[in-house]
């Protein structure tokens, strides 16, 4: 192989991950391997979001060498699927670690059948190298809970190779001959054979360098879902390659207080023409929106039968459906926080409260009857409105337990219980 | 008189062992006995072949778009008249009037049917009623017939109990004996005897020793069992006696309303108050309240413009009591919201009821003047589109409760039926969407959206047609191609 591409194999990594999750009702540890690649001689290294997340407690990586060494995590971005780690480089040169580190390709240059490479660690199995091509350079999907139940894939497309994809390759490098990182191996279809994907390496560069900066990424909403006009536009007296329709308008966001509708069409954003012709095509789309700054007035040229005219929209900050989760653990009982995403796709009336996701067998919510899903509006009558107020309320119980009055929306129907000590 | 015979022997060595004081005493019981023989002669094949004169088989068939879908279901005749009825899950809710067809009504043991006529579903029953042809109804009895005389007491713990089954259709129905003895009466929220074990086919009547009616059989308890996989593992899975139960309604809540025949075939008039998710309280609720062992509902919602929204009820109101009677404490605490349900079904529109509630710490009396129950979904109107491929409905109050819109904001009308693999199934329409605009210009009414999907569906030269559809808290742009 290439010079270069032996210098890959010493900046890939295998990462073992133990991480806390909350959904049984208690805070709970789970252990999981995957793969990543060194990016810096300052130890940055690249994964999935899947692989690390903010949930992560301990960070371990295996280097080329064979040597371990602990990783903080630098950010994530489940939108994009990936994660930025730092490794310990205090002990990494106390201990005289040796690492090299990876350079990117031109994913924009790859092409159907060219030669790629997968490295990472299958199923444990470090270092593994499996060879493919490039099957599609452009596939576009979308998965609303992808990344460990976050949303994932609206702002870029993916390189589709027929590489052995395996649970373990997940954050590691898919190359090309030479050795260069076009993508970072995410993804694969179970059960079907070498349907493998990989994070563009255009969109891994900027992701890389603005977890570098901020430590996250933030992102402008403005609450619509795009769909193709491919064979819409007779109907809606169009040229073709030209605008795309609007297919839904989120309730309460900024695009359906502006007064924009499903079945508009978006011709332009601030002056600069939109196609949207292909579902291929969204992703840049919804990328465009995106990246505005938050909180600008975008111009939005939209037609509507016969006239066009611009509407002004106001961006917001992007939020996940996945509110913030915690876990009770005197009542057995974990929640996660109702996102205004969350309420907005629930059509529920506000962003109150939190969502029921787990309960400990035997434990005071449980036996109540509590379960997973249900929306908890209010405790001892006072409406639920952060998870700093739910962990007062808590703390309180923790101390002097008394029987607590909790009231619930489950489907939208509401119940009363009593979470007794 | 084969009980008596067998009957004897025991006595007989009751002497034997006895000796001759006792001999005194036990003719004396045999003295009773043949007095009881000779009013109700409990012999039970006699008692079983005049009783399934009250029992049939119903078939009827089910129309929908692309198939016609035969039902069997089983009935208890109430009157000379050939009325039967059948329980409330005998007939899918969703199922509109006019798709239920051709219903017969087969006599025990007999292979032909006899023509039957719908006659409607009672709201506060749930029972469906049926007629039979004139030409059989002598060879039914009554129901009532079998009702025991005047102070009869409610059936009691351990006492016997038997009742009829019917085997399929290919059996020609025949009916076969089932027994057991009481072992369970409870309220749920309806007076229910639960035997040991199945005692009647759901929808067919129950007897005592007697020969007297005891009850009508419900629908059988979900049974847990276990089953094991060859690695040992158990899993738990419950399973249901569809074709005999061994839960039965008690006379009480059956003979007092067999007059309920419905007076249309809609069941109407049905009493309307207009509260959304009635949950029960729970006991330990209860008692964190101060409202001690008081039974009581959660209202989640109150419908706009309903009797109860006019009467003053608010959402989270706990219901209490109605018109000054407390709600019994009945378990499973679950039953109560249709122990609610049923005491507005038993009232009529224009009635007035008290709704006792309690809001925050207040006690209110609600005046409440219950009205008619809105269009429901099985009354909504719908026609067919065969070269589209899809049903369109009439927008009901239950399609705005569904779509947490209100009623006013109705408008457009919604996808019943898609064909599979048809135009509108290759578009993307789905069951239950809710269809606002057709090619761009709002759907206002149903008969709005028949007009112009009729145009459509006769217009051949037409390539396509366009669709803007809501689903959940989306909506999407459809493209439906003809050609």
């Amino acid at each position: 192989m290439s010079r270069g591409f032996n210098h890959l194999l010493d900046a890939v990594v295998r990462i073992d991950v133990r991480e806390f999750e909350f959904n049984g009702g208690a805070r709970r540890y789970t252990a999981s391997i995957g793969s990543g690649v060194i990016l810096s001689a300052d130890g940055l290294v690249l994964t999935n979001a899947h692989v690390a997340s903010p949930r992560a407690v301990d960070l371990s990586v295996t280097l080329s060498s064979l040597e371990r060494v602990s990783a903080k995590l630098v950010g994530w971005d489940h939108w994009t699927d990936l994660a930025l780690l730092r490794i310990d480089m205090a002990d990494a040169k106390r201990r005289g670690l040796k690492f090299t580190h990876a350079e990117f390709g031109d994913s924009a240059a790859t092409f159907p059948g060219e030669t790629v490479y997968a490295v990472g660690t299958p199923h444990g199995l470090s270092r593994t190298v499996t060879r493919g091509i490039i099957s599609n350079a452009a596939r576009y999907f979308e998965d609303t809970s992808g990344v460990d139940g976050y949303e994932t894939g609206a702002f870029n497309t993916w390189l589709q190779t027929d590489a052995a994809i395996n649970p373990g390759n997940s954050g590691g490098p898919l190359v090309t001959e030479d050795g260069r990182v076009v993508g970072i191996t995410s993804r694969a279809y179970l059960g079907a054979n070498n349907l493998g994907f990989a994070i563009p390496s255009a969109t891994a560069k900027q992701v890389v360098e603005r977890l570098q900066r901020d430590g996250e990424i933030t992102r402008s909403y403005i609450g619509i879902v795009p769909g193709a006009l491919q064979d819409l536009e007779n109907f809606y007296a169009l040229a073709s390659n030209t605008g795309v329709l609007i297919n839904s308008v989120d309730p309460g966001s900024p695009a359906a207080r502006a007064g924009l509708h499903p079945g508009d069409i978006l011709l332009a954003i601030n002056g600069t023409k939109v196609d949207g012709r292909f579902p291929e095509q969204l992703p840049g789309i919804q990328y465009r929106i995106a990246s505005q700054p938050i909180g600008v007035r975008l111009a939005l040229a939209i037609k509507r039968g016969a006239e066009v005219r611009d509407f002004g929209v106001v961006t917001e900050l992007l939020e996940s459906r996945v509110g913030e989760e915690c876990a009770f653990e005197k009542w057995g009982l974990s929640v996660r926080k109702v996102s205004k995403a969350y309420a907005r796709a629930n059509q529920l009336p506000n962003d109150d409260g939190v969502i029921v996701i787990g309960t400990q067998t035997g434990f005071p919510a449980d036996v109540a009857g509590l379960s997973r899903g249900d929306i908890i509006t209010k405790i001892n009558r006072q409406p639920v409105i952060s998870l700093a107020q739910m962990k007062s309320v808590h703390a309180a119980y923790a101390a002097n337990p008394q029987p607590t009055l909790f009231e619930v929306e489950r489907d939208r129907h509401v119940s009363l219980f009593i979470l007794k000590p | 008189m084969n009980f008596v015979i067998r009957c004897f022997p025991l006595l007989s060595s009751w002497r034997r062992a006895l000796g001759a004081l006792r001999i005194m005493r036990a003719s004396l019981v045999v003295g009773i006995a043949a007095a009881t023989l000779l009013r109700a002669a409990p012999d039970l094949p006699d008692l079983f072949a005049a009783r399934v004169k009250s029992v049939v088989a119903v078939e009827y068939m089910t129309v929908t778009e692309v198939e016609r879908r035969p039902t069997i279901t089983m009935g208890t005749v109430i009157d000379a008249n050939g009325t039967i009825i059948l329980q409330a899950t005998a007939i899918d809710s969703r199922t509109a009037v006019w798709q239920l067809k051709d219903f017969r009504v087969y006599l025990p043991g007999e292979s032909n049917g006899v023509a039957a006529v719908y006659l409607g579903q009672d709201a506060f029953t749930g029972w469906h009623f049926v007629r039979v042809d004139a030409s059989v109804r002598d060879k039914l009895t009554p129901i009532t017939s079998f009702a025991p005389k005047a102070a009869a007491g409610s059936p009691k713990l351990g006492d016997f109990v038997w009742g009829i089954g019917l085997r399929n259709k290919d059996e020609d129905f025949i009916p076969y004996l089932m027994q057991s003895h009481i072992a369970l009466v409870t309220a749920l929220p309806q007076r229910t005897g639960i035997a040991q074990q199945e005692v009647a086919a759901p929808g067919l009547p129950v007897f005592d020793g007697a020969g007297d009616f005891v009850g009508i059989a419900a629908s059988s308890f979900g049974q847990t069992y276990l089953q094991f996989s060859r690695a040992g593992h158990a899993i738990p899975i419950s399973l249901v006696n569809v074709e005999e139960s061994s839960a039965f309604l008690l006379r009480g809540e059956v003979l007092p309303f067999l007059g309920r025949i419905p007076h249309s075939v809609s069941g109407r008039p049905i009493a309307w108050l207009g509260t959304f998710g009635l949950e029960a309280m729970d006991r330990d609720v209860a008692k964190f309240l101060n409202l001690g062992t008081q039974s009581g509902a959660v209202v989640s919602e109150v419908m706009e413009g309903s009797p109860a929204e006019k009467g003053g009820l608010a959402a989270h109101d706990i219901i209490l009591a109605l018109d000054g009677v407390p709600i019994p404490q009945l378990r499973p605490t679950s039953v109560i919201p249709t122990y609610l349900e049923r005491e507005i079904e038993r009232r009529n529109p224009g009635d007035v009821v008290t709704v006792t509630v309690l809001r925050g710490s207040q006690r209110l009396d609600l005046k409440v003047t219950l009205g008619e129950e809105p269009k429901l979904l099985r009354e909504a109107e719908r026609k067919y589109f065969d070269r589209i491929g899809a049903t369109i409905r009439e927008f009901v109050y239950g399609d705005a409760i569904a779509r947490r819109v209100k009623a006013a904001q109705g408008g457009g009308v919604v996808v019943q039926y898609v064909k599979p693999s048809s135009p509108a199934a290759i578009a993307g329409l789905r069951e239950e969407d809710w269809i606002k605009e057709i090619d761009g210009v709002e759907v206002k009414t149903f008969a709005d959206a028949i007009e112009r999907l009729n145009a459509i569906e006769k217009d051949e030269t037409r390539p396509d047609f366009v669709l803007l559809v809501s689903r959940g808290s989306e909506s999407a742009v459809l493209r439906i191609k003809l050609r």
